[in-house]
């Protein structure tokens, strides 16, 4: 097929297509830094989707749940094998993202005959002393994009693109502490999943209102569940990441976000 | 991919030998056998330098050293002296000898330094590994064995009299309800078998001089280990190193003059903790 340029050009057009009519639904996920760390948050049904990389670096997916399952364990042991041949200040996100998974998710999306992976990943890693927070994105065909203040993944790339611009219109200090992130962030996630749904109903209004954000968090919340994962300086172990419970994210959301 | 959460067995896949990890989907097709086991490579090493025959025949191990672990009323309060010593000299008086290897384990160390250090880096990072591609933490009986196959791993070094490595493992089982004591310490032969110290475990060689004085207190003196509070524990648990090094050379004391103090660490329910050297100088005032 590849002696045939405009064949493979449609093939792989084809497969993008494929790829972001599956990932469309996908639940959101938004990366936000806090004062001692940073946080990742999204709502699920069920399985896990905030994990832990490294001491520094965590990762949370869309797509289908055996690809995420995949490149999560490819990332993970590539992670562990460096950190005990060298030592953990040696493993570093750069070099997971375009040494191990980037050229990964590239080779897949191309190889046309072969399977496809059905993701797109966000990844953060907290600096050790002064070096900044970074937040990775990688699309299903191996493209990245580095940010520092915040990022996103959504089902497509107008609702990652109204995500960021809620962020930007509503985006506090950036020494915010933590309940103030973890709020933003949901409100962040509602946007995205609501546009998410209209996009289904074929609607192309992009405006969500503060009503309409906390309407869509009451609605999710009634079968899902908030999840957030954080990297926090300030935990006393090596491994600065954890999950939060959900007592503790009630706790900070106050109630009138928890069902 | 590995999917049992087995850390040895990724390094195994890991083709190291031109320094870039390949554990990408293609690594089980590769180089399999240019694997790394680090315990068997630098025992490999050791070896051949020293052109130690393949058949010792001597079961002599040496462990110049004192750790002891014992129970209080909050978890388990674990130390260790900081001489480290070849033959009759003393090349070192900071050696770590209490090391932590996750949130609620500890493994203090006696024998070989680098076979020790090394058993202690790999478990580390097997606990780490497993909790991370598992997603849960691995079980008290799991790391239990993980230990015994590094330890039964480092036999022929032990067999040697160049390699032994005796440890005490301690941990806090973090599920268990928190009016009871969760601390539990674990004593390991040069084989890899554990067996569970209720109360107190001491090895090294100056637990000799101390296994005793720890039974008697155990069993008659005014409080019984368990019961004791962490300041209680603590003077009690330097009075024991302060003895083992009154008769063991291999033992250090308290330097007064360089202000170097044991490593001493309790488990507890809230995790690993390293006692200030602040704490255990007043702890020492009130000792001697």
């Amino acid at each position: 097929m590849r002696d045939l340029p405009y064949r493979w050009i449609e093939a792989i057009q084809d497969r993008r297509d494929y790829i972001e009519d599956q990932l469309r639904l996908g639940s959101p996920v938004v990366g936000l830094p806090y004062a001692q760390g940073s946080l990742l948050l999204t709502v699920t049904k069920g399985a896990q989707k905030i994990f832990e990389v490294h001491d520094r670096i965590a990762l949370s997916a869309i797509g289908h749940p055996a690809d995420i399952e995949r490149l999560r364990m490819l990332v993970t042991d590539t992670a562990s094998v460096q950190s005990f041949q060298s030592a953990t200040e040696d493993v570093n996100l750069h070099r997971l993202t375009h040494y191990v998974l980037a050229h990964t998710f590239k080779q897949a999306f191309e190889a046309i005959v072969g399977e496809a992976y059905i993701i797109k990943m966000l990844l953060v890693e907290i600096g050790n002393g002064d070096a900044k927070t970074q937040f990775t994105h990688i699309n299903y065909d191996g493209n990245v994009k580095v940010q520092h203040d915040s990022a996103v993944i959504g089902g497509t790339l107008e609702i990652e693109n109204a995500m960021q611009e809620y962020l930007t219109a509503t985006q506090t200090d950036a020494e915010r502490d933590l309940n103030t992130a973890l709020q933003l962030a949901l409100n962040t996630w509602a946007v995205g999943k609501g546009l998410s749904k209209r996009f289904e109903d074929a609607e192309d209004n992009t405006e969500v209102t503060d009503e309409q954000i906390h309407e869509i968090i009451k609605t999710e919340l009634e079968d899902g569940e908030i999840e957030v994962g954080i990297l926090d300086t300030n935990l006393p172990a090596d491994t600065k990441f954890r999950l939060l419970t959900q007592d503790e994210i009630q706790t900070a959301l106050g109630p009138k976000n928890c069902p | 991919m590995n999917h049992k959460g087995d850390f040895l067995s990724l390094l195994k896949h890991a083709d190291t030998s031109h320094g870039e990890t390949k554990t990408t989907r293609n690594a089980s097709d590769g180089k399999l056998n240019a694997t790394l086991d680090t315990l068997h490579g630098t025992k490999n090493a050791m070896r051949d330098a020293f052109q130690i025959p393949t058949q010792a025949p001597t079961l002599e191990f040496t462990e110049a050293t004192t750790v002891v672990a014992m129970r209080y009323n909050d978890g388990i309060i674990i130390a260790g002296d900081r001489r480290a010593t070849a033959g009759t000299s003393v090349v070192h008086d900071r050696a770590e000898k209490v090391l932590p290897i996750d949130s609620h384990s500890v493994l203090a160390i006696s024998g070989a330094p680098a076979m020790a250090y090394e058993i202690a880096r790999v478990l580390k990072h097997s606990f780490q590994y497993f909790r991370r591609s598992q997603l849960q933490e691995l079980s008290v009986e799991g790391k239990l064995r993980t230990l015994s196959r590094l330890i039964r791993d480092n036999l022929p070094m032990a067999m040697q009299g160049i390699g032994a490595v005796i440890p005490i493992f301690a941990l806090y089982a973090p599920q268990t309800d928190e009016s009871e004591n969760g601390g539990k310490i674990y004593f390991y032969d040069a084989l890899g078998a554990h067996f569970e110290n209720v109360d107190f475990a001491t090895t090294g060689s100056g637990s000799v001089w101390i296994r005793g004085v720890l039974r008697y207190l155990d069993r008659w003196g005014d409080t019984r280990l368990e019961q004791m509070d962490q300041r209680t524990a603590t003077i009690t648990i330097l009075r024991l190193l302060d003895t083992a090094s009154e008769y063991d050379a291999a033992t250090s004391g308290y330097n007064a003059k360089a202000e170097i103090f044991p490593t001493v660490k309790t488990i507890t329910q809230q995790g690993v903790e390293t006692l200030p050297d602040k704490y255990l100088k007043d702890c020492y005032a009130e000792a001697t």
